[in-house]
């Protein structure tokens, strides 16, 4: 079902990290961090957070975990369970301040104007530049579920429902349609940057 | 639509998502101190007490002209088993909060404020209310211990 690629642990290895968690293993705890911790950080931002709120929602979410560790009644399954609390937090945290951030309103610029990099890091720059750029032209919809799919350890298509309130079946296809719309702008970006920069294009 | 030559977008969907995961990092990355907080809340995990899920969130659950009214000022929350209730009223003031509190049935004891700055041990009297100033926001969770060993209740944890 899913065309993802994942690095994902499987079903069975997540469930023993859970499991081992509940038992006191701070080991299998911070492996569940280090599997999750970048899903969760994706869903604050693919709703348009901060990061100082991003942060809070992060640190709820795991508290609520931790928390629930010993009521958790399916372990393997803990990225959804993460995943649909992370966006509930969102929602509630949205909900009271009423605030509506573009999101990577904070992020940093992806290159430091005037500092003299490397040619292979300035086309590296700029190309994530481009895309950075198209990506804040894409719908809301589009840029909260590619922000949720760059996660660190793809999510599974049940994550991603999870993390967005979205039917599974509708996730395979909005993807399609909303990377074919980032290439498209990021094409367009790339070149007329090249309109007023082609001096520099041969180096 | 022509793109760059050295500018082509994998044509490949499960490639393309891999080059924007690559260049992710240039500009939002989970930060460290973030997953290390996430590591850290282990520590804050109670294995004897009884979790008062919360019921009642007025951010949420209420209705939409009284959320708006009252969104930025009064927060009330609502935490429950199935004999305890904890009422709680959160005032933003500036970049603190400030919370008003009630136990029912009506108790009094110590209740301890856990949040991600430590711990407040606050008196109940005896009507049950309790109250903190200077609250910083975040989450927050607060721990009741009846007068009978093994009776502790948890509140879910709350952004507030």
């Amino acid at each position: 079902m899913s065309g993802l690629r994942s690095n994902r642990r499987d079903a069975h290895a997540v469930s023993r990290l859970v499991v081992a968690a509940r038992d006191g293993d701070e080991t299998a705890w911070n492996e569940l961090v280090d599997e999750f911790g970048s899903l969760v950080w994706s869903i604050a931002r693919a709703h348009r957070l901060g990061s100082s709120d991003a942060a809070d929602v992060s640190q709820t979410t795991w508290l609520r975990l931790a928390e629930h560790l010993t009521r958790i009644r399916e372990p393997e399954r803990v990225g959804g369970w993460l995943a649909a609390t992370a966006r509930h937090e969102c929602l509630r945290l949205l909900r009271r301040s009423q605030r509506e951030l573009p999101l990577g309103n904070d992020l940093p610029e992806p290159t430091g104007p005037g500092v003299p990099t490397p040619a292979a890091r300035l086309l590296r720059d700029e190309r994530a530049a481009a895309i950075w750029d198209a990506f804040a032209r894409l719908p809301d919809r589009c840029q909260s579920l590619l922000r949720v799919l760059m996660a660190d350890n793809p999510p599974s298509y049940e994550e991603v429902s999870e993390s967005l309130d979205t039917p599974i079946g509708s996730i395979g296809p909005t993807r399609a349609r909303c990377l074919e719309r980032l290439r498209g702008l990021a094409a367009r970006v790339g070149i007329s940057e090249a309109d007023h920069d082609s001096g520099e294009e041969e180096i | 639509m022509s793109h760059r030559p050295h500018h082509p977008f994998d044509p490949d969907d499960d490639l393309f998502l891999e080059e924007l995961r690559a260049l992710a990092p240039e500009g939002d990355p989970v930060p460290e101190r973030v997953l290390a907080a996430a590591r850290g809340t282990f520590t804050w995990r109670t294995i004897d007490a009884e979790l008062a899920e919360l019921a009642y969130d007025s951010a949420v659950d209420a209705e939409r002209l009284l959320a708006v009214r009252s969104a930025d000022t009064i927060r009330l929350l609502t935490f429950e088993t199935s004999e305890l209730t904890i009422e709680l009223e959160v005032a933003a003031e500036g970049d603190h909060r400030r919370i008003l509190g009630q136990l029912a049935p009506a108790a009094v004891g110590t209740i301890e404020l856990r949040h991600v700055g430590g711990l407040l041990q606050l008196q109940t009297d005896e009507l049950g209310r309790f109250t903190a100033d200077d609250v910083e926001p975040g989450p927050v969770s607060l721990r009741w211990r009846g007068d009978q060993p093994g009776a502790a209740v948890t509140t879910e944890w709350v952004t507030i």
